[in-house]
């Protein structure tokens, strides 16, 4: 079961994809998240303190590789998903793992 | 910027491609992903409209492009309707243009009270009617 929530700016994504994801890792017992969006805040949606929010880890780049695919070259995993998880996954409520892919640095330090 | 855009696309797309378990992808608002095929890899597409036109256009937008991209399940979310007349016009909208309805969550001040407060909208009213509805999604999704 995989879904993603799409549309214009403002409609309301974040917390109806927060929501769903709570509620599917309810039903499920387990339920990953992700957050990719560049100014992240699905965390706050899924219950995570607003506080620290801006300084939870991202997902870094690397775990991307470039591969011949078919004689093309593609971006592939490097690691599964559930590495990933493990790894950058941040525990939220009812058994959500979110993952935030990316947050563009208005600082511009990046 | 720390990281560029099509990486983040291609990632959700790889993430969530290759993911086992339930999976909720929130994606970039707007249409721009689409183009990169970044929800390519999913089983349900739902995008949340509202009952204003521009909202319910970039919507069919993306219906269509999710159904170019061979999403099995594409549907709309009509979010924020606070009237039996924003039903009828997002009603008459997705009918003429043929996009099914996988949920209707009215607008509602606890989604509100829950963002200035930041917090979830299920630990801060889970009985409300917004938080209801998106269960209702949640079923039909999972049911």
């Amino acid at each position: 079961m995989r879904i993603a929530i799409a549309g214009k700016g403002g409609v309301g994504k974040t917390t109806i994809a927060g929501t769903l994801a709570r509620l599917l890792g309810r039903r499920e017992g387990s339920a990953l998240a992700v957050d990719g969006d560049s100014n992240p805040n699905l965390a706050v949606a899924l219950g995570l303190p607003q506080s620290g929010a801006m300084s939870l880890p991202t997902v870094p780049r690397d775990v991307m590789e470039k591969r011949l695919v078919d004689g093309e070259e593609k971006l592939v995993l490097a690691l599964s998903p559930e590495e990933i998880a493990q790894r950058w996954g941040i525990p939220a409520p009812d058994g959500v793992r979110l993952l935030i892919l990316g947050r563009v640095n208005h600082a511009g330090t990046g | 910027m720390c990281r560029n855009h099509a990486t983040v696309r291609s990632l959700l797309a790889e993430l969530v491609g290759e993911a086992t378990g339930p999976t909720v992808a929130d994606m970039e608002a707007g249409l721009e992903n689409f183009s990169r095929g970044t929800p390519r890899n999913v089983d349900s597409l739902l995008v949340v409209v509202e009952p204003y036109f521009r909202s319910l256009e970039t919507g069919a937008r993306a219906v269509e492009l999710g159904r170019e991209l061979g999403i099995p399940r594409v549907g709309a979310v009509a979010n924020k309707s606070r009237s039996a007349e924003d039903e009828r016009a997002v009603r008459e909208f997705c009918e003429g243009r043929g996009i099914p309805i996988a949920g209707w969550v009215p607008f509602d001040e606890a989604v509100l009270q829950a963002e200035r407060s930041g917090m979830a909208l299920l630990d801060h009213r889970p009985e409300s009617p917004a938080a209801q509805a998106i269960a209702s999604v949640a079923d039909s999704i999972a049911g």
